[in-house]
């Protein structure tokens, strides 16, 4: 996927979101910029398919540096797809963030969230702030 | 100058000490309120990092005695006996703690400083220490980069949860060593001097309040802290679901 096409949250998760079967399906990674900022990414923990994930909140987590760090998701919905390979292979992670390194799908059941994530300028901004 | 809390905390057992460092946690996302507190423990323990498997515990028989509990942090084991653990919570945001690295450096080098005052002459981990998933247990048998190392071998590490737009930061200083892990030499089995932790804070403290930029105001846990703070270990720290989750 391009990165120029994707939707961000402030917390680094980007998303893409696709028309599938009447639904919107959403598929959510972290940037190229939030692994490089992690670093040494030695555990990641998924959640199940099947389950619900909230704006905002937790669907999964990820130790770097020694630190625990929480990944967000940036829609409501249901969980249809898990990247189940990812924990045991995160150097995908930095060698393909926006393709390969997905890390879950979820279908979409309420996208009011997605007007409050970033376009990729505005991403873009808080990087260069941020770094 | 703005403000930190500072609580130094008498020794408790390790579902509770979690829980008020959870519990600091939170006050940070809700308040803003930074905290700096030192403590110790009741009971020799042995901490888990957050993604440490519990049954790697039986790789490591001198501490298998020992009661256990799951850190909210990551990294590696610790045993806790003759050592001083510190958790510091602030706001992601600041200039020191957005940095993941920074954060553990603002600690170090003043432990540093400090272990000077009494002719210690530690030093940090260079860079090139690439951590990978295949580690020692323990964490004061790895390396990274940032550690506090004496006569080379690690006297103090430090780790990390953020979450919600705050950090939570623990370590720990190796004081002297346990037979719960005797293969860890401490500060007294490395340099001939028994510091006491009190010590330690004391010289400590007025170095981090001027890496912190921050005044730090002695405090104690208010009433409704420490019954918040005792949800926290019920729910999770004393729930053998939490312990046994990986």
């Amino acid at each position: 996927m391009d990165p120029k096409d994707l939707l961000y949250c402030k917390t680094h998760e980007w998303v893409h979101v696709a028309q599938e079967g009447g639904a919107k399906l959403a598929t959510i990674g972290i940037s190229a910029f939030a692994v490089e900022q992690l670093t040494d990414l030695v555990y990641m923990e998924l959640p199940e398919v099947g389950g619900e994930v909230q704006a905002g909140q937790p669907f999964g987590e990820v130790e770097s540096v020694k630190a625990v760090s929480p990944l967000y998701s940036p829609v409501d919905g249901e969980i249809v797809a898990v990247n189940s390979s990812l924990p045991d292979h995160l150097e995908t992670l930095g060698e393909d963030p926006y393709d390969a390194g997905w890390i879950i799908k979820v279908r979409i059941t309420d996208d009011s969230g997605l007007a409050r994530l970033l376009d990729f300028a505005a991403y873009q901004k808080q990087c260069a702030e941020e770094g | 100058m703005l403000s930190a809390r500072l609580v130094i905390d008498p020794p408790a057992a390790g579902a509770w000490n979690m829980a008020c460092d959870d519990m600091l946690l939170a006050s940070v996302s809700e308040r803003g309120q930074w905290c700096l507190r030192f403590y110790q423990w009741s009971e020799p323990t042995l901490s888990l990092g957050y993604f440490q498997r519990l049954e790697a515990r039986g790789q490591h028989r001198a501490s298998r005695s020992c009661a256990v509990v799951r850190r909210a942090t990551g990294g590696g084991a610790i045993v806790h006996d003759h050592e001083l653990t510190y958790s510091f919570a602030a706001s992601a945001g600041d200039r020191l703690s957005a940095d993941l690295t920074a954060l553990y450096d603002a600690f170090h080098e003043t432990l540093i400083e400090a272990l000077a005052d009494f002719g210690l002459r530690a030093g940090l981990v260079p860079d090139g220490q690439g951590r990978t998933a295949d580690q020692p247990f323990l964490c004061f048998q790895r390396r990274s980069r940032g550690d506090v190392v004496l006569e080379s071998a690690k006297v103090a590490g430090s780790a990390q949860r953020r979450q919600h737009g705050a950090v939570l930061q623990h370590g720990s200083i190796l004081l002297r060593s346990t037979e719960r892990a005797p293969e860890l030499p401490g500060i007294a089995e490395l340099s001939g001097l028994e510091l006491r932790p009190e010590q330690v804070i004391a010289a400590w403290t007025p170095r981090l309040a001027c890496r912190l930029g921050r005044r730090l105001v002695p405090s104690e846990w208010t009433s409704q802290e420490r019954q918040r703070a005792g949800e926290f270990a019920q729910q999770r720290y004393s729930n053998p679901a939490w312990s046994e989750r990986r």
